[in-house]
């Protein structure tokens, strides 16, 4: 069949409108029968990634990152966006090749000793193929031609679908934040320039980053070292020891609080797909389409007020935190409190739930995930119309670290929380002086 | 005195990558042969040798793209591997990709031809035998391999995809994309679309639907504004010919 990437305003217009078209008359639909508010979202969920999967390629990652940036969203939403993983159109041989001349200058066959023309992986907005060159194994990344133009139409749907699904929670900032990090996932040279910035600053003998062959990268092609381990699904299907899964969570664990306290940057995207498997417990991290740096001023005001979420401080005290970081809108103080406890207080007890003891068990606690999005799917029925900025920062460090607890989960991890409280302190003692 | 094939090659090459720069610079009807020559550094005879007329020029260059567009093809070693779309897609942007540094000459030649009364479009024809042979041979073995059935028109293929060929380029040439990126985009998609109608069996069923047309209305109307009986049989004989194989 036709696997093409529907373009050009026109066209995805007529795709969008039909979308759109299709949810107003089943949100009439439930205001008539008064219907079963479960059963009206999933039946939404299905027609917007319906017209989503229509519309392919950015739709699928803006499907992701709004799955992520929005803590707010029904399951069955996230539930269609899980499935929508892999779901990025294929780049035909003929394409391949046409890329790369266009990008390196030179067909496959006279840029590399050895090119595959299949790719062996899909990866954000491309795929990547396996080459060699000097005896190196490589993996070369490459991008469908027109996503980047493809964006901005892609993401009037999501503005305009979500503005209606939010109840008057905030969107535009969310929207704006997610459109930001597309632009950014789709050059590759800014995914170069993480990439070696993490491989130079990860101090870990058991964290394994590619290297980047910037002669044979540009914005649409991204050349790195080929590592070889296994992905995720394959891992889990070989059945590891209680132990090894212990010891991945942990490294990734620690490595995104490293990351976050000493490097100020955060890999904001928890797709397992990230992550390799290597021998002898190393894990190699691939992909760095989106990471996000946090700001010392920011870092210092969330630090303290997950010490004092952790330690139980009165809820004014932790409001008052919450209005500094602009999550909670200064208003009058009863106002904010009912905010807080309705709203805010059940995600926070969530996020911190992990961090609370010396360690976590996620095999004893495997309901965590489910519990989590109960709750905020509880919290998204309640009627709040006051709309204000949430920090997109915030949003962002614990859209992540739910995304990591819900691997940990699938992999029935047990995590030591003493290195990250260590490091929290640190953070704390340092930023008083 | 007799000179070797590939010197000739050679000579031909350089004559036309001097005629195509001539062009770009100063228009197709204000280059002449004679400084076309001079550029090549040959004489007056020869170049008129090689090319009676600036026309004979143009499609010369045309089949010289092609044959390198299939020399190019020939080295993808493992272009076996390639599935039929992705061999005629492979063509076609390798053929776009030859063109691109000449791309001026190539608006030139395109504003002619679609335009412009200078060329005829007809005469463009005449230079694709090398291109329709390839995409007839793709063909064959696609149909051979199994890879698709064998289509009705079979063999009025090769030239249909000719002239979406030369859609292609009109768009290429028109199109102001970054990379031309909407042309590869265009490609990508028309022929998704070509793949699918080859995979299914549309073709067969718009054959049926021909035929019904044929029988019913075609005829009809063609016995009704044919004047002599003579062209009736003839044209019948025609549509027969496309309808049947």
């Amino acid at each position: 069949m036709d696997n093409a990437l529907p373009t050009g305003k026109l066209s995805r217009g007529k795709v969008v409108g039909k979308a759109l078209l299709k949810i107003g008359a089943k949100k009439t639909k439930r205001f008539v029968t008064n219907g079963d508010k479960t059963q009206n979202h999933e039946e939404i969920a299905d027609i917007i990634f319906d017209a989503l999967g229509e519309l392919k390629g950015v739709s699928v990652k803006i499907a992701q990152q709004v799955a992520l940036g929005m803590p707010f969203l029904p399951p069955e939403y996230l539930e269609k966006i899980s499935k929508s993983f892999n779901a990025i159109p294929s780049i035909n041989k003929a394409l391949v090749r046409k890329i790369i001349k266009t990008e390196l200058g030179h067909y496959p066959q006279d840029t590399f000793e050895s090119f595959e023309m299949t790719a062996f992986a899909a990866a954000s907005l491309g795929q990547v193929h396996l080459a060699t060159k000097d005896g190196e194994q490589l993996a070369v990344k490459v991008q469908y031609p027109g996503i980047k133009k493809s964006i901005e139409s892609d993401m009037s749907l999501i503005h305009f679908g979500m503005k209606r699904f939010a109840k008057g929670q905030n969107v535009d900032h969310i929207v704006g934040e997610i459109e930001a990090r597309l632009y950014e996932e789709v050059d590759y040279l800014l995914e170069a320039k993480n990439c070696d910035f993490f491989r130079e600053n990860i101090d870990n003998k058991n964290i394994v980053i590619p290297k980047v062959y910037p002669a044979l990268s540009t914005e649409k092609v991204l050349t790195t070292s080929f590592l070889e381990g296994l992905n995720f699904d394959s891992y889990m299907a070989n059945n590891p020891t209680q132990e090894e899964i212990n010891n991945y969570a942990q490294l990734i664990f620690d490595t995104f609080f490293y990351a976050l306290y000493t490097l100020k940057h955060i890999h904001a995207d928890p797709n397992p797909g990230n992550f390799l498997f290597l021998e002898n417990g190393k894990l190699g991290l691939i992909d760095f389409g989106c990471v996000k740096r946090v700001e010392d001023e920011f870092l210092t005001q969330y630090n303290q007020l997950h010490l004092n979420l952790l330690e139980e401080n009165d809820d004014q005290s932790i409001i008052q935190q919450y209005v500094t970081l602009g999550m909670i809108e200064e208003e009058n103080e009863e106002e904010m409190l009912t905010f807080y406890t309705e709203i805010i207080k059940p995600l926070d007890t969530l996020y911190k739930e992990p961090l609370v003891g010396d360690s976590y068990d996620f095999k004893a606690n495997n309901d965590f995930s489910k519990r989590g999005f109960e709750m905020i799917f509880e919290v998204q029925q309640k009627q709040f119309h006051s709309v204000h900025k949430l920090n997109e920062q915030f949003l962002f460090i614990n859209r992540t670290l739910l995304g990591y607890y819900a691997l940990f989960e699938k992999m029935g991890a047990r995590i030591e929380t003493g290195y990250v409280k260590d490091l929290m302190q640190k953070h704390n003692k340092q930023t008083q002086k | 005195m007799k000179i070797s094939q590939s010197a000739k090659e050679k000579t031909k090459i350089k004559i036309l990558q001097s005629a195509v720069d001539l062009i770009i610079e100063k228009g197709f009807d204000n280059a002449s042969l004679r400084e076309m020559a001079k550029n090549a550094g040959v004489s007056n005879p020869t170049i008129y040798n090689y090319f009676p007329s600036k026309e004979k020029l143009l499609y010369a260059y045309i089949e010289q793209k092609h044959k390198e567009a299939v020399a190019s093809l020939q080295e993808i070693e493992d272009f076996h591997t390639y599935t039929l779309r992705e061999q005629l897609q492979t063509l076609i942007e390798t053929e776009l990709e030859l063109y691109l540094e000449d791309r001026e000459f190539i608006i030139q030649i395109a504003d002619m031809v679609f335009h412009a009364s200078g060329l005829k479009m007809g005469k463009l024809y005449e230079t694709n035998a090398r291109f329709i042979e390839t995409v007839d041979e793709m063909l064959s073995i696609a149909i051979e391999a199994e890879e698709i059935a064998e289509p009705p028109f079979r063999e009025h293929l090769p030239k249909l995809f000719w002239d979406y060929y030369i859609m292609v380029v009109a768009y290429w040439v028109k199109d102001d994309s970054e990379m031309f990126e909407n042309t590869t985009q265009f490609i990508d998609h028309s022929l998704g679309l070509a793949e699918a109608v080859l995979h299914s069996d549309i073709l067969s069923k718009a054959s049926d639907l021909g035929m019904f047309f044929f029988k019913t209305h075609m005829l009809n109307s063609l016995q009704k504004f044919a004047t002599k009986q003579e062209s009736f049989s003839k044209i019948k004989r025609k549509l027969g010919e496309v309808l049947h194989g």
